[in-house]
């Protein structure tokens, strides 16, 4: 009954948010099941503002939401840098390739990235670099969606005393079982409406130590002359409220490129674009996308930085060293139930819209571009096999958010690394360059991966002032220059010009 | 708050201006779909 009384208002907007996420994915079952088309990329066929929001939703996750908005509380205000490279990325990847994606691809009846590279490419390599890619997005949405059941399940712990275990189950149940009923079109449809729940708890975030202290004005001026300490032990004196005091912008810029160049190669976001139903439907998502993420952004990463307005000197001192607790502290020293009610279903929300992007990523990775290449099978078994396929392999993301391997963190960050560095220049390629080989593409691939496992490991923390520069950079210079030369060196292998001139359909006034 | 600070909030918002009146210039048109009107004068048409 305490427990009730202490919880209520939580529970009755955790089990809405659930309910409501469960009755879209049954929904959309009946459609999603009639073909791969419909179950793979809802049939093309959902408008632009709903696309907008699930792209937003499924690029942040709750480690944006945690621990990036924490860390402005060791960093400062000056952090929101991050967010706006962010955004520039956001607008290139809508800007650059949202609209050629969604028309080549429908041209070419590509329902997944790797298959794009097979059917675009179409060279003695496409079967080659869509298995392989599909390999690649297997190994390296493994760790990714480990990370995010492990945040959500002691999210779960922290705030409603769910044992972790039970907390990591019951993420990981509920999110694979609405993707799997309802396919894209449930991904697609409770990403929108997670979207729209995530855009209004960060400015409700933000809100909390306005609130709490007062106004905008007092917040301001506490957090400009805080008697609180760095980590380090230093006085912060005015360092919340001045450029890069706290932190480089080398690691401003590190981080930024490093999270923000994802939403220009990872395969959860690209196949957003997949599914727009019309041209002006992409162009309102072209508009709103970079709204909804900037406007995200600059309140989630102010937050760490201005709850120092509400913490004593002996509560910064903790939180200076534990900057994921700083959304939780914030919580609870508010102390309002529907307060804390709203922004964990606002949290839960970022972390199940991405898991339930990439998990049917996987589903359709494993299924359609590794089992159906080599043993062709029927649209209906295909469709069968990817649920089975997503349940298995979320069965295998719960053993390892029960016994996490170490650095699951760094093997996160690390993924979007391999991804922009592996599939960016044979995206790019294949939209923009008639000349772009498969050879070009399939070298590029590991050219790519090699130079960024070699500089992780071998190079960025044993030369002297690279730490900084996080691998992503050399990966993804070297395997564009890569996907170059040896695309005009395999010049013998692009596709025949009739099949190029369908592809590129493309006029320029 | 810095000039330098503040530029980083700022230049969020700058960002989704200048995005908005580019991708408003552009003219975008899937394959097989009627080119609106409003459309039309653009720079960019992919399709």
């Amino acid at each position: 009954m305490e427990y009730m009384a202490k919880h209520w208002a939580i529970l009755v907007i955790m089990i809405l948010y659930t309910a409501g996420c469960l009755g879209i994915g049954q929904w959309f079952k009946k459609r999603a099941a009639e073909d791969v088309d419909a179950f793979y990329v809802a049939k093309r066929s959902i408008p632009g503002w709903a696309i907008s929001l699930a792209f937003f939703s499924t690029f942040i996750s709750t480690n944006t939401y945690i621990g990036q908005a924490g860390f402005s509380f060791q960093a400062g205000l000056s952090w929101a840098w991050v967010g706006f490279y962010w955004t520039v990325f956001c607008m290139i990847s809508w800007l650059l390739l949202g609209p050629r994606m969604r028309v080549q691809t429908a041209k070419l009846s590509s329902v997944t990235i790797p298959d794009y590279f097979d059917y675009r490419y179409k060279s003695s390599f496409s079967k080659a670099i869509r298995i392989f890619s599909a390999l690649i997005i297997l190994f390296a949405t493994l760790w990714y969606m480990t990370a995010i059941a492990k945040g959500c399940a002691h999210l779960l712990t922290s705030t409603l005393g769910i044992p972790y275990a039970w907390g990591a189950f019951l993420v990981i149940f509920i999110t694979t079982l609405y993707s799997v009923l309802g396919g894209m079109y449930s991904v697609l449809w409770t990403d929108a409406a997670q979207g729209l729940m995530m855009f209004f708890v960060a400015i409700l975030m933000v809100m909390i130590p306005v609130m709490y202290v007062g106004g905008w004005e007092p917040l301001m001026y506490s957090v400009a002359n805080t008697a609180h300490l760095t980590a380090k032990g230093q006085p912060i004196g005015n360092g919340l409220m001045t450029f890069c005091t706290l932190v480089s912008f080398a690691y401003i810029t590190s981080i930024g490129l490093a999270v923000g160049m994802k939403q220009i190669s990872e395969p959860r976001c690209l196949i957003r674009f997949y599914s727009i139903d019309n041209a002006k439907s992409m162009k309102f998502a072209m508009i709103a996308t970079p709204i909804f993420l900037g406007v995200s952004l600059a309140c989630v990463f102010a937050v760490g930085a201005l709850v120092h307005g509400m913490a004593t000197d002996q509560e910064a001192s903790y939180l200076i060293k534990h900057t994921d607790e700083v959304v939780g502290f914030m919580l609870a020293k508010f102390g309002n139930p529907w307060v804390t009610g709203i922004v964990m279903a606002g949290l839960f929300a970022a972390g199940m819209s991405s898991f339930a992007a990439v998990s049917i990523i996987v589903g359709t990775a494993f299924v359609g571009d590794i089992w159906a290449v080599i043993k062709p099978m029927s649209p209906q078994k295909q469709v069968s096999y990817t649920k089975r396929l997503m349940w298995i392999y979320s069965g295998i993301v719960f053993v390892l958010a029960l016994y996490p391997p170490a650095g699951i963190v760094e093997l996160t960050a690390f993924s979007g690394a391999v991804f922009t560095a592996g599939f960016f220049p044979a995206v790019f390629g294949g939209l923009f360059l008639r000349w772009g080989t498969g050879k070009g593409a399939f070298y590029s691939m590991i050219i790519g991966i090699a130079t960024t496992m070699i500089w992780r490991f071998g190079l960025r923390f044993v030369l002297p002032g690279m730490k900084d520069i996080h691998e992503i950079i050399p990966g993804f210079i070297i395997s564009l220059i890569a996907y170059f030369i040896i695309s005009k060196l395999t010049a013998s292998d692009m596709p025949d010009k009739e099949h190029l001139d369908h592809v590129f359909h493309t006029k320029t006034s | 708050m810095d000039f330098l600070t503040g530029m980083a909030y700022v230049g969020i918002i700058l960002l989704a201006v200048i995005n908005a009146i580019i991708v408003s210039r552009m003219k975008i048109v899937f394959h097989g779909e009627e080119e609106d009107d409003d459309e039309k004068g653009g720079s960019c048409s992919v399709g």
